[in-house]
């Protein structure tokens, strides 16, 4: 393994491990003790809560923002490929020529959604007011993710640059609003978890006549 | 300065002694995509970025970042980590006092699935510990705990006024032995008010009363404690939240009823049915239900004989937030209108997506607020106006005090009702 892998994989360790500890901090913690008397069914809402509440058309920040939410889809796909790619990178994996070309594609399509995403935030007032520097460097190391992985699925010889810059993003990870990682399914388990049992979730109508 | 940092430690313990997951995890989760902006009645009428729920509960983490995290606490100017100083708390009673009615609408559509009034709440109640919730807001929670109701009824008036209504009771039925039942033990049902009741609207007494009758409800009320309110939940400070609730707790366990039914009250209901509980530490013993819950089952169980054609008016409905996207009563008081209304006609949005009237979170205690208040209302008044309705039905006081305000402001030319006075007028008496 070379220096530059080395040390990419230490910082993916480090991040892994600073994760883990927040990871473990929430269980620890637990759900919320809820002494009122059970109206729905838990189990149903969390995973409702995962799948059907996501669904673009019952959130008003999927259908009324639509070229965002499909760029932010195309932008987190893209970095679950590039976080795939990495090990396969660190391991000397090869692939097909053809999933080659479909990656990048992808690939392409997620860097510039990340792009856009970054534009946007720097020209919409509304989000400007709203951003902090780690929502910049946040994107932009995402981004650059995806476009340094883009060079590496076509230029070998882009591997240590390609490994300091993945070093960077996984040391960075944790401290900032990436780590959202992590936190957005506890979010999403707790949403779930209040509007179930309450026995609000899942939704069977929205409130129309029958 | 003293005095200040002591109250700064008193909030942070707000922050930093979690009981469990959700807290830590509502702090760290929220991106900044600004996409809850639509969702909230004060930005969408004001457009003004203040008003953005992120911006809300940005107030709050940006604290917690500070003091609670190695990232805050050693590169504050990376993530934005503030600290908490006057100014700042300032900022937090204008934004999560005075621009927040918790309705919860950006909570269910935020990308993430933060629950933004959860976290609206707890600012808060870190305000609350530094004795900076409103004054306006906290003589109404005063009031309840000196007198046992927020408009300091006197008992005298109180029952003076429940004895006139047995009157009107006995003249509408025909029937001199109707009554309304005060302080009688051992029945299946004790029903509470929201002191608006009493105090300005005995009509919507008047029409649940009958229902009873007609009913031949076992059910009593307390001259004591009937207070279905908490304002305590708005101010989030769960000691006198807990003083409030034991009380109705306390009176029920007394007169030993079966269910304890809460008046057409959305906060009130909330607080005592879900919240309620949690402050208590305790579960209940006996069981805990909306009017609204009551009068569907009673329909459903044939208790009720209804002319719907007694109410012929086009009648629309305003689902109150606590109620229904915070509460999952949805669907029963369309059932109950269905049974009680021939022509209706929904709002849109509607149900769990339905926007605040603009009452609620406090907003109409705080007399500061009141300008604010009622440029939110606009949505709403747009939304009533385009269902040519000449009705609007609330099952809750607090949205109906907000929406007596909005057709005075906006001329709309509707009447403003409760669920029961429809019912009421629907009743068939055997």
């Amino acid at each position: 393994m070379t220096l530059y892998k080395t040390i990419s994989l230490t910082a993916f360790l480090i991040c892994l491990i600073i994760l883990t500890y927040h990871f473990i901090r929430l269980i620890r913690l637990g759900s919320p003790k809820d002494y009122s008397s059970k109206r729905g069914n838990l189990k149903s809402a969390i995973s409702y809560s995962l799948t059907g509440a996501m669904n673009p058309l019952k959130k008003e920040s999927a259908y009324l923002h639509f070229p965002t939410y499909t760029a932010g889809l195309l932008y987190h796909s893209g970095t679950f490929i590039c976080f795939a790619l990495f090990f396969l990178f660190l391991f000397n994996i090869g692939f097909a020529n053809s999933i080659q070309w479909i990656l990048i594609f992808v690939l392409i399509a997620s860097g510039l959604s990340g792009l856009g995403i970054f534009i946007k935030r720097i020209t919409v007032k509304k989000l400007r007011h709203l951003s902090n520097p780690d929502d910049y460097i946040s994107n932009l190391l995402v981004t650059g993710f995806q476009i340094f992985t883009l060079v590496m699925l076509v230029k070998e010889t882009f591997s240590p640059y390609y490994f300091i810059f993945v070093s960077l993003l996984f040391l960075y990870l944790p401290l900032g609003k990436l780590k959202h990682s992590i936190y957005f399914f506890a979010a999403r388990y707790h949403l779930g978890f209040f509007y179930g049992w309450r026995g609000i979730w899942p939704l069977k109508s929205h409130g129309q006549i029958k | 300065m003293k005095n200040f940092e002591d109250k700064k430690n008193k909030a942070l313990k707000v922050l930093s002694g979690q009981k469990d997951s959700k807290l830590v995890t509502y702090l760290n989760s929220c991106v900044h995509c600004g996409l809850c902006a639509e969702s909230c009645i004060y930005y969408l009428t004001t457009k003004n970025e203040q008003f953005i729920p992120t911006r809300k509960i940005e107030l709050i983490s940006s604290i917690y970042r500070r003091y609670c995290t190695f990232t805050g606490k050693h590169f504050p100017e990376l993530t934005n980590a503030r600290q908490l100083d006057e100014a700042l708390t300032d900022e937090m009673v204008d934004q999560l006092f005075g621009a927040c009615t918790l309705c919860g609408r950006c909570t269910k559509h935020c990308s993430i699935g933060i629950d933004i009034t959860y976290l609206v709440r707890e600012g808060r109640k870190m305000l609350s510990e530094m004795g900076l919730v409103p004054a306006t807001l906290q003589s109404t929670v005063n009031a309840a705990l000196q007198t046992g109701n927020n408009m300091s009824i006197p008992t005298e008036e109180f029952t003076d006024t429940l004895s006139w209504l047995e009157e009107e009771l006995k003249d509408e039925v025909n029937d001199p032995n109707a009554s309304i039942p005060l302080n009688v033990p051992n029945v299946n049902i004790l029903y509470t008010l929201n002191p608006r009741e009493p105090k300005f609207f005995p009509l919507s007494i008047s029409a649940m009363v009958k229902i009873f009758y007609a009913a031949k409800e076992s059910w009593t009320l307390s001259t004591s404690m009937y207070d279905v309110t908490n304002y305590a939940y708005y101010t989030s400070n769960n000691d006198e939240a807990k003083i409030i609730a034991q009380r109705l707790y306390d009176e029920v366990l007394k007169l030993n009823a079966k269910r304890c039914v809460l008046a057409e009250c959305g906060h009130g209901s909330r607080a005592f049915r879900w919240e309620g509980p949690n402050y208590l530490q305790r579960t209940y013993p006996f069981e805990v239900l909306t009017s609204v819950e009551l009068l569907a089952d009673y329909i459903s169980r044939g208790k009720l004989k209804l002319n719907k054609e007694k109410n012929k008016e086009l009648i629309t409905l305003h689902d109150p937030c606590n109620l229904v996207r915070e509460g999952g009563i949805i669907d029963q008081q369309r059932y109950v209108l269905k049974h009680s209304a021939s022509n209706f006609i929904e709002m849109t949005p509607s149900g769990t997506d339905n926007y605040c009237c603009g009452g609620g979170g406090g907003q109409l205690s705080m007399s500061e607020y009141n300008e604010r208040r009622m440029k939110i209302a606009e949505i709403k008044a747009d939304q009533i106006r385009k269902t040519g309705a000449s009705i609007v039905v609330t099952p809750c006081h607090n949205c109906i005090d907000q929406l007596i305000q909005i057709e005075n402001k906006f001329k709309l030319g509707v009447q403003i009702k409760t669920l029961s006075e429809i019912v009421a007028d629907a009743i068939v008496l055997e």
